[in-house]
């Protein structure tokens, strides 16, 4: 049998990617980036259609060649449909159309939401069907049940800011610099969580992190009052205080999912799956809760084009292609 | 409208300033000012807001982190008849949302927040001057950036956070 090579691209946000897979498996991963413009004597663009404009031909290319593949030896063009910024996503699907209509081949539209699931079969070991996948990051909070590679049932989500977003937001709240994730992690491992933040209380398996924002905004504002250089003499035990809560809040949820679907496969997706707190929380309950628990590789947990590329690999398997009248979806669920 | 929005509004008391000042004969500045305490409060704001903007589409939300801009526009969006969750764009940047005008056409609403853009570059890069000017609502959060892109009939929205945590809005 014959190798099904797929070339990916992703461009829902900020960054584009490109990646081939082949028969599922990652042979390229590549997000635009500095290093790819001093190459084609450019400069990176930061944000969203104009950089993706300037992106996409260089890093398809790098993908290309970092794969070893040639573009007559493609099979397919799989893109990110949506969800997304239109004038972003829009690049991508442009660039993906041209591309499967030069070359005769198909056309494989993916909802980027699928795909962050998805990543975990980006490299073994695979989650077993059915699972429960944790998708947190900037955008995104989502509890999914993943009967099958391309059926999902989301059955829990925010209903105001995401997980990611809370991170940063109370980053900005203490004077840090934007995303603030990472340093919240950072500054979380050398603090104490001793201060008090409540849990909101939201029915069934949706999330919450808009009045854990506000509680954060009063707890600081009362105890600058008291002492101006609060945050800064307070900043690993505040840190660690939060980074506990927002851990908690997403466990408590994941944990009742898990009690009430009776299903002990547990993967995580995402951005914020890099969190060392949540990280050490899915590892603990491994035991408590005799789950078996999957957190793909960091490259692979960010927007990437892999992820794109291994659900079009399976969408490929079953004859789901797209033609060329397909538009950009800003809103798209699981 | 939500189940028992009518009964909210007859309980709660507010303190509502509603000032039209005649600065010159044919220049008219009007702003008004409301005092929310508690979140249910929000849908009678949204009744004054919309009266407030008239025909105005265009509307900028600022405040600090926590303020409540989000909050609030999902109040307005549930008016309307949102379906969707409305959640904050801080990362998606754009939002967009659907609901059924009386008139009967679907009609879309734009949720925007400028929050992680770091110049005006950055916002006509995104496309976000096309979406200004379709004719559709645009609520836009940390609007500061886009000064120079926006239409002129704006409404303005700010929220502040009082010492005793309520939040007064002012409509400009």
């Amino acid at each position: 049998m014959s190798n099904i090579n797929i070339l990916a691209i992703e461009s829902s946000c900020d960054d584009t990617s490109a990646a081939v897979i082949q028969n599922g498996k990652v042979l390229s991963n590549c997000v635009a980036n500095q290093e790819i413009h001093t190459l084609y004597g450019g400069v990176v663009p930061e944000v969203a259609s104009r950089a993706h404009q300037e992106n996409i031909v260089p890093i398809v290319d790098v993908a290309l060649q970092q794969a070893g593949i040639k573009k007559e030896e493609i099979n397919a063009v799989a893109f990110t449909r949506g969800p997304g910024l239109v004038g972003s996503l829009i690049v991508g699907i442009s660039f993906a159309k041209a591309y499967a209509l030069s070359l005769g081949i198909p056309l494989i539209e993916v909802n980027h939401l699928q795909a962050h699931v998805l990543a975990h079969f980006a490299r073994e070991p695979y989650p077993v069907f059915p699972f429960l996948c944790l998708t947190v990051s900037g955008g995104h909070t989502q509890i999914i049940i993943v009967k099958d590679h391309l059926e999902m049932e989301l059955i829990g989500s925010t209903l105001d800011d995401a997980a990611g977003e809370a991170f940063d937001k109370t980053g900005k709240l203490l004077g840090l610099d934007y995303p603030a994730g990472p340093l919240i992690d950072h500054y979380a491992q050398k603090g104490e969580p001793r201060f008090e933040f409540p849990e909101p209380k939201i029915q069934g398996l949706n999330f919450s992190f808009s009045g854990l924002k506000t509680a954060i905004l009063y707890f600081l504002r009362d105890n600058l009052k008291q002492d101006p250089d609060f945050i800064k003499n307070n900043l690993n035990d505040i840190c660690a205080s939060v980074q506990q809560r927002i851990v908690s809040i997403l466990l408590s949820k994941l944990k009742r999912a898990s009690r009430e679907t009776g299903i002990k496969e547990i993967a995580i997706a995402g951005g914020v799956s890099a969190n060392s707190a949540l990280r050490q929380g899915i590892k603990s309950l491994e035991k408590k809760m005799q789950w078996n628990t999957y957190i793909p590789e960091f490259e692979f947990c960010t927007d990437n084009a892999a992820m794109i590329g291994v659900t079009g690999y399976y969408k490929y398997l079953k004859g789901e292609f797209t033609d060329q009248s397909v538009t950009p979806l800003a809103r798209w669920n699981v | 409208m939500p189940e028992g929005c009518q009964s909210s509004y007859a309980q709660v008391q507010f303190s509502i300033f509603f000032r039209q000042v005649s600065m010159l004969n044919f220049l008219t500045f009007a702003f008004m000012e409301l005092v929310i305490n508690e979140e249910r409060e929000l849908n009678q704001a949204v009744t004054e807001l919309l009266s407030f903007a008239g025909g105005r589409k265009v509307m900028l939300f600022s405040g600090e982190i926590g303020a409540g801009k989000t909050t609030f526009i999902q109040a307005i969006c549930r008016h309307f008849g949102v379906q969707e969750q409305v959640t904050s764009p801080t990362f998606a940047l754009i939002n967009e949302y659907t609901y059924m005008p009386p008139e009967g056409q679907e009609a879309y609403i734009y949720h925007m927040d400028l929050y992680r853009l770091k110049n005006i570059d950055e916002a006509l890069n995104i496309g976000l001057e096309d979406y200004l000017y379709t004719g559709d609502y645009c609520f836009i959060e940390w609007p500061a950036l886009i000064e120079d892109l926006l239409p002129e009939d704006v409404v303005r929205i700010n929220i502040t956070i009082e010492a005793d945590s309520s939040r007064k809005l002012v409509f400009l």
